[in-house]
């Protein structure tokens, strides 16, 4: 079934949850949305469980119908047998949609589990029904604090939207993206996908300013066309990065011909993506770092990078990883190798592009400001500057850092040019574990991409770049 | 409308046969109405009408065998190469059949393929199969017996656009054979691109088709052409 916006719209933002079957201690679901927005209530029959709800002031009901007023989302929890049930009463009650985290269905293979299933999607079908799930975590909403992990922020802003095929992926990249100084403003697990799939999400995020980026997780499709027709669509006018797991390298069939023995699934999905337009990723790190240099850098395609390191080994090696992403690290102007030459420290130090800087800015950050400056002025320079940064002395001095993140944010509004902190450690980066933490929070939290290691930032700045300069040949 | 014609008739004539394969010269036929650029391969059933086949296209030709049931031609022996005159032509199909028959002893054989010997080109696969998930998808690679092991093919969902074939042909990582090496000329790349764009546009009209392998094409530095050509079709319950 194509599923009806309008009532898909009310159940990912709703103003009224009924969560259904929560159970203690921990009263998961409740607990998760103790500082939801809209109304919330609880439909719970077992006496036992009733008193907890009601210590926590969520009102209690018997069955979804006796909930006063309009009901956006029905979170269901119950166990599989009584699913069926709370979806009649859904239906009835003409929710605008339910989130199932109820598993045991069609993914245990058992056929009385499949047969269950197919009488809720028949309900759902039947009567335009959006269902979220079965088998899933179902819907954050940032803004609106409706939340399926009690680490799921909330407030104002969005810097992406997230779909994925797994919870436990789901939690992955929308913590994993919070921690890196990035807005996740939904995130939607979507579980066996039964009624509402993959593409009735994709393509309602294509007009969701929630989602100004899209992260995905997924496993496989339901169906192809509709899903490659509505992802291209999607990645023409957002950058969409797609983590897919579980592909396999066998053949297609026993096959007449040379094409399509050689036509794996992984081989035909690899060719659909590109063509799409949409970011591949490999794993949920990879997908990180691409969401990080998706949200914190300016879209941008210049391949002309200038390149910040401590020292001389460091140097040679951030340009060694650049180069291969497919960057040019080119020689600057003459007009800029003589501004530089009146205050580079050049006796253990160099300013050709690389940089080695140590000698000069370590301590004297108003010199960044002169390098800064004399890059933002010279042409070659057009994909953006990546710095190696150091966190020594940063648990005594923190103030260092945070004027060079000024002067970096400062080159980054004037020129609209990525900026990636490179933080890798050794070289740089040294002192206690918990002040490298603390100074790679800091460059997160400031609203730069920061990467462990060369290799991930310039890959990943790599992928972003060539999704832009894609975006701009349109 | 001539085209269909032809395409229909070839079509219906393998259904008629409970055939899904089509032979080399009803799949080059096909392919020749529908305005791809191929080598002219003709049918002949004794080793005579091979001679007089190579009289009228001239020599050096090539031969290779014609059955339903064979469809790795060179793993048979089905395929030989630079014959110079009529006395070749004539030992290579009695050696042909000899050999053939004994390798593939339960295959039904309808003759040989006779056509010119295209001129050596830089040889790349152009293919189209039916995806069980996306559908119909088109494939380009580096030609040669080596494709299946390296696997240096790329895929594309059809219809292509010419950005995708653009794509397809420059992200194999054979690119710079292409490119050309030593001096060599390259192959026409833009050529290769029309040849993905044609084929995509051929599986758009004919549903009917499955699969199909142009493999080798000869890629030249002015132009490509298919040397050899199958064509397997959907069972007719499946569309």
């Amino acid at each position: 079934m194509v599923v009806d916006r309008d009532r898909l719209e009310r159940a990912l933002n709703p103003k009224s949850v009924v969560v259904v079957g929560d159970k203690g201690p921990g009263y998961m679901w409740l607990s998760n949305m103790s500082e939801y927005t809209g109304k919330l209530y609880s439909v719970q029959v077992d006496p036992n469980e009733i008193p907890g709800i009601e210590e926590k002031n969520i009102p209690n009901f018997s069955s979804v119908a006796e909930v006063p007023g309009e009901v956006d989302l029905v979170v269901c929890a119950v166990p599989r047998q009584i699913a069926p049930i709370i979806i009649g009463q859904a239906i009835e009650k003409q929710v605008g949609g339910v989130s199932m985290f109820t598993s045991g269905f069609a993914e245990t293979g058992e056929p009385d589990a499949i047969e269950l299933q197919k009488k809720i999607v028949d309900a759902c079908v039947e009567s335009g029904m959006p269902l979220v799930g079965p088998n899933c975590m179902g819907i954050y909403n940032r803004e609106l604090g409706v939340k399926f992990s009690n680490q799921q922020e909330q407030g104002q802003g969005s810097d992406l939207g997230v779909i994925s095929q797994s919870g436990t992926h789901g939690i992955g990249i929308s913590l994993g993206s919070q921690r890196l100084g990035m807005k996740v403003g939904r995130t939607i697990s979507i579980g066996n996908a039964v009624v509402c799939n993959e593409s009735d999400y994709i393509e309602y995020l294509i007009d969701d300013e929630k989602s100004p980026i899209v992260a995905m997780y997924l496993e496989g499709v339901k169906d192809g066309p509709r899903f490659f027709a509505g992802l291209k669509k999607l990645a023409q006018k957002k950058p969409v990065v797609i983590w897919r797991g579980g592909g396999t390298d066998a053949g297609a069939r026993a096959a007449h011909s040379h094409t399509a023995s050689l036509a794996t699934d992984t081989a035909v999905w690899d060719g659909m993506i590109r063509q799409s337009g949409a970011i591949p990723t490999e794993s949920l790190e990879d997908t990180l770092d691409v969401l990080a240099a998706l949200v914190h850098a300016p879209a941008c395609a210049g391949l002309g990078t200038a390149l910040v390191a401590m020292t001389g080994g460091q140097s040679v090696a951030i340009t060694d990883q650049f180069q291969r992403a497919g960057f040019d690290v080119p020689e600057l102007s003459q007009k800029s190798y003589d501004t530089l030459g009146e205050f580079f420290v050049t006796i253990g130090g160099s300013y050709r592009n690389p940089f080695d800087a140590a000698s000069t800015i370590r301590s004297e950050t108003e010199n960044l400001e002169k390098i800064l400056e004399v890059l933002a002025e010279d042409s070659n320079i057009d994909g953006g500057v990546a710095i190696e940064l150091t966190t020594a002395g940063f648990d005594k001095e923190p103030e260092r850092l945070a004027a060079q993140l000024d002067l970096l944010a400062e080159y980054r509004t004037k020129t609209d040019q990525p900026i990636v902190a490179m933080m890798p450690e050794g070289g740089a980066v040294s002192g206690q574990a918990e002040v490298v933490l603390a100074a790679r929070t800091k460059v997160s939290e400031s609203g730069f991409p920061v990467y462990p290691s060369f290799r991930r930032g310039a890959e990943a700045l790599a992928r972003v770049q060539s999704y832009w300069s894609w975006r701009y040949s349109l | 409308m001539t085209s269909l014609t032809v395409t229909d008739t070839i079509i219906t004539q393998a259904r008629s046969e409970g055939r899904s394969l089509l032979s080399e010269v009803e799949s080059k036929n096909l392919l020749v109405a529908e305005g791809i650029s191929v080598t002219d391969a003709q049918l002949a059933k004794d080793a005579d009408e091979a001679v007089s086949v190579a009289e009228t296209l001239g020599y050096p030709v090539v031969m290779k065998i014609i059955s339903p049931d064979i469809a790795h031609k060179s793993d048979v022996g089905g395929v030989v190469v630079g014959l110079a005159d009529s006395g070749e032509v004539k030992s290579a199909y009695d050696e042909m059949m000899a050999k053939v028959s004994s390798v593939a002893s339960t295959a039904r054989i309808d003759g040989v393929s006779v056509q010119n010997m295209a001129e050596p080109g830089i040889e790349v696969i152009v293919g189209a199969t039916t995806d069980p998930q996306f559908g119909p998808v088109m494939m380009f690679g580096l030609g040669g017996v080596f494709v299946e092991v390296l696997k240096d093919v790329s895929f594309r969902i059809v219809p292509l656009e010419s950005r995708d074939a653009k794509q397809m042909v420059r992200e194999i990582d054979a690119l710079p054979i292409l490119e050309g090496v030593r001096g060599q000329d390259g192959a026409d790349l833009e050529a290769l691109e029309t040849l993905l764009l044609s084929i995509s546009e051929l599986i758009e009209r004919r549903p009917e088709i499955a699969e199909l392998d142009l493999n080798p094409v000869f890629a030249y530095s002015n132009g490509a052409i298919a040397v050899d050509a199958r064509i397997v079709l959907h069972s007719q319950n499946d569309v």
